[in-house]
């Protein structure tokens, strides 16, 4: 086992003499010396941190000479590297050149881009420690900032191979003697502090505006990625974040004022409305390689000019909605939406007649899963699609619910709450699913027959709608189990004890 | 994992120069490479100037008294890994008739560090041997330097014949010529006319050149110390017509 390579500072993260280093090493190793390169490093990683969070370190270095990838694995040894050139971030994992690079980092970004987290000129100079058989078995990585402002100090990196760790440690015990020091790496790490814990006796307004002040961050930081179109869950988790936004104001009705409902409610439907397009058609391109594997009779090639009619949609869609989110509207709408919430949060408890969050949280979950319960025990096996698209949007209001009051109820009954109720989700969103992408498939290929397309990419789409048709119904006879469980005596009792009836 | 064995019965054909350029050449790509020197010689291993010693030597490794992962060395090339040999190989034959499932031991020691690894060489000593059994079931390519003379062809019958007749999963084999001199009337002819019948034959011809020699002095593979030299374009010419 390899050990990880090592940081090692100078005393006072100042600079490094290597005339000192290569001195010391001298007595153990024939030291070759390498010239000094400046680098271009940038450091990568999906918006969402996904390297970050599996272990992983990709950066990008550009030389006068060359560019490469480096990948660095959770053990800190494991490095895979592959000559790049030619490439502009943000990019898709797709993007890079085939390989054991590509194929160790694509899983984990997966449909995320690969964007610039940092980046920074720094002079590096390798040094290689031979053996008498002039065997390299240790290299030293000395780094230092281009420019003197630089957050991050001059190092020396022990890079050990494997099979000579003896080598690295002897070299690292010479390093220490010198005084330099153990390089911590948690400094780079987003040092975020925790969300400060709600009170269930504080004012409902206060809690909802905490909420929603989250929910708008979401959005702003969301924002750029949508307009520059880096990838498609931009604006996924931006509309995940309106969704949630537009729950809240509503099942928070009883403790907001009138003006969340008559000025606010509509604003955000209208942004809501505005996202809608593009996602929809999103969705279909990134369904696109599983929607060619449901087809019997037809080739994935005859779906090419559906796929190429719904990237030309696409690119109008995108325009009125890039127009929807540069307009005065959408800039008014951010701009006063912040004082609104300071507004609300500015609640004087004294006499107030608001409710407090615990009774908000209480009173909600108890009449969203009511109405769960009662709209589905309704549902019968001849009952409309309609009934059921609206019993779906019951459940999500109880799902928000179980959210935004997370912070005010016990955690682990919540937890469980919402396994429960993801099972009947999950059907209910399959039933709707099939229900709205038949529809669209049909408008899809009646549009692509006034284009005059061919009929070998009509017939195929044909064979989708007769898949979506039978999933549909698939669906359908699953509901019951699903809807069984989620109202058997445990999850029933859970809930209503969230609700504060238990 | 892709497992290629350099291999032929015959010796001096080029196996080890070939296994080194090309292991070098996946590793330049990016791929996780292995080299595993099977030859008691130590060429492979001399080459990448390490030391030619197994702790515990073949017996330790092929009854897994030690797992390979402790044997393992860095070259002084990114990506690129060698598993050194050791005198004690010339025992391996030995060592693997006291092992379960003789004929696969091989394959299943390099399944452990299946995960680690993309790509592996194995430079296999010249001889048919309960190694060389293990060779076969263990490899997705057999590469087959070949002489162009006419003794060359009846061994390559020999061991093309000797893979045909072997039980269980056969690599591919894939045949290339090797130390060939264009100057020399029967070169020329063999190669113009050797069957590709029994088994597929490259379209690259590595041809007779010093700066191959070379390398034993410089111990390094020639893409590394003269890159832009024939024999190195013609290693890559091989390593694009048979790479994964």
């Amino acid at each position: 086992m390899t050990s990880p390579s090592a940081a090692l500072l100078a005393p006072d993260d100042g600079a490094l003499d290597l005339a000192a280093v290569v001195k010391a090493l001298s007595g153990s190793f024939a030291v070759v010396t390498g010239g000094a390169q400046v680098v271009r490093q940038a450091r990568l990683d999906t918006f969402d941190h996904r390297l970050r969070d599996a272990g992983l370190v990709l950066e990008h270095q550009v030389t006068a000479a060359e560019g490469r990838l480096v990948l660095i694995g959770p053990d800190a040894v494991t490095t895979r590297v592959t000559p790049v050139a030619g490439l502009s971030w943000p990019a898709l994992a797709g993007a890079l050149p085939e390989g054991a690079l590509r194929d160790a980092l694509a899983p984990v970004s997966g449909i995320r881009a690969l964007m610039v987290t940092s980046e920074e000129r720094r002079r590096v100079r390798r040094v290689e420690l031979h053996d008498q058989d002039g065997k390299t078995v240790a290299r030293l990585q000395l780094d230092e900032p281009v420019a003197k402002t630089s957050a991050v100090p001059a190092e020396v990196r022990v890079l050990p191979l494997r099979g000579y760790d003896e080598a690295a440690r002897r070299t690292s015990t010479i390093l220490a003697a010198l005084g330099l020091r153990p390089a911590s790496d948690d400094a780079v790490l987003d040092d975020v502090p925790p969300p400060a814990s709600p009170d269930r006796i504080a004012p409902a307004p206060v809690l909802l505006a905490g909420v929603l002040r989250e929910f708008l961050s979401a959005m702003q930081a969301n924002l750029p990625g949508l307009l520059d179109d880096v990838d498609t869950e931009f604006l996924h988790d931006f509309r995940v974040a309106v969704r949630r936004t537009r729950s809240t104001l509503k099942l928070g009705r009883p403790a907001l004022p009138d003006e969340m409902r008559s000025r606010w409610e509509p604003a955000f439907k209208w942004l809501g409305d505005l996202t809608t397009p593009v996602r929809d058609l999103d969705v279909y391109e990134l369904d696109l390689p599983v929607m060619s594997g449901w087809l019997v009779a037809a080739e994935p090639a005859d779906l090419g000019p559906f796929a190429a009619h719904l990237r030309r949609r696409r690119t109008a869609e995108r325009r009125a909605l890039v127009r929807g989110l540069r307009s005065a509207r959408f800039t008014r709408l951010v701009a006063d939406w912040e004082p609104a919430l300071t507004d609300l949060a500015d609640v004087d408890a004294e006499g107030s007649t608001v409710p407090t969050a615990g009774e908000l949280a209480d009173r909600i979950i108890t009449r969203t899963f009511r109405r769960v319960a009662r709209d589905g025990g309704a549902i019968t096996p001849d009952s409309p699609a309609e009934d059921l698209h609206s019993l779906r949007k019951r459940c999500k209001e109880l799902r928000y619910s179980l959210e935004v009051f997370s912070g005010v109820i016990d955690k682990a009954a919540r937890k469980q709450a919402v396994t429960d109720l993801k099972g009947l989700q999950d059907v209910l969103g399959r039933f709707q699913d099939s229900e709205v992408q038949r529809h669209a498939l049909r408008k899809f290929a009646e549009e692509m027959v006034t284009d005059g397309t061919s009929a070998g990419a009509v017939l195929a789409m044909g064979e989708l709608v007769g898949h979506l048709d039978g999933e549909q119904d698939r669906a359908h006879q699953d509901f019951q189990r699903a809807f069984g469980r989620f109202v058997r005596p445990s999850s029933t009792a859970r809930l209503q004890s969230l609700g504060g009836r238990g | 994992m892709r497992v290629y064995a350099s291999y032929n019965i015959k010796g001096g054909v080029g196996k080890t120069t070939t296994a080194v350029n090309l292991a070098y050449l996946s590793a330049r790509e990016g791929a996780r490479t292995l080299l595993w020197d099977l030859d008691p010689q130590a060429a492979a291993t001399f080459l990448f100037r390490v030391r030619p010693r197994v702790k515990g030597g073949s017996h330790a490794l092929v009854t897994r008294k030690r797992p390979i992962e402790e044997a393992l060395k860095a070259t002084d090339f990114e990506n690129l890994d060698l598993l050194p040999a050791d005198f004690s190989y010339r025992n391996m034959d030995l060592d693997l008739d006291d092992t379960k499932k003789r004929t696969r031991r091989l394959g299943q020691l390099l399944a452990t560090v299946a995960d680690d690894y993309d790509v592996v060489f194995l430079d296999c000593p010249p001889s048919v041997s309960l190694v060389s059994e293990n060779v076969l079931h263990a490899a997705d390519v057999l590469l087959v330097p070949l002489i162009p003379a006419t003794l060359s062809l009846r061994t390559f019958d020999q061991l093309t014949r000797f893979v045909a007749d072997s039980e269980g999963r056969r690599p591919e084999v894939v045949a290339f010529f090797s130390m060939a001199d264009r100057r020399k009337r029967l070169h020329r002819e063999v190669i113009a006319t050797i069957s590709r019948d029994q088994a597929r034959v490259a379209v690259t011809v590595i041809p007779a050149l010093s700066i191959i020699e070379q390398m034993a002095e410089l111990r390094a593979p020639v893409p590394a110390f003269a890159p832009s030299s024939v024999a190195a374009q013609c290693y890559e010419q091989l390593w694009a017509e048979v790479r994964p």
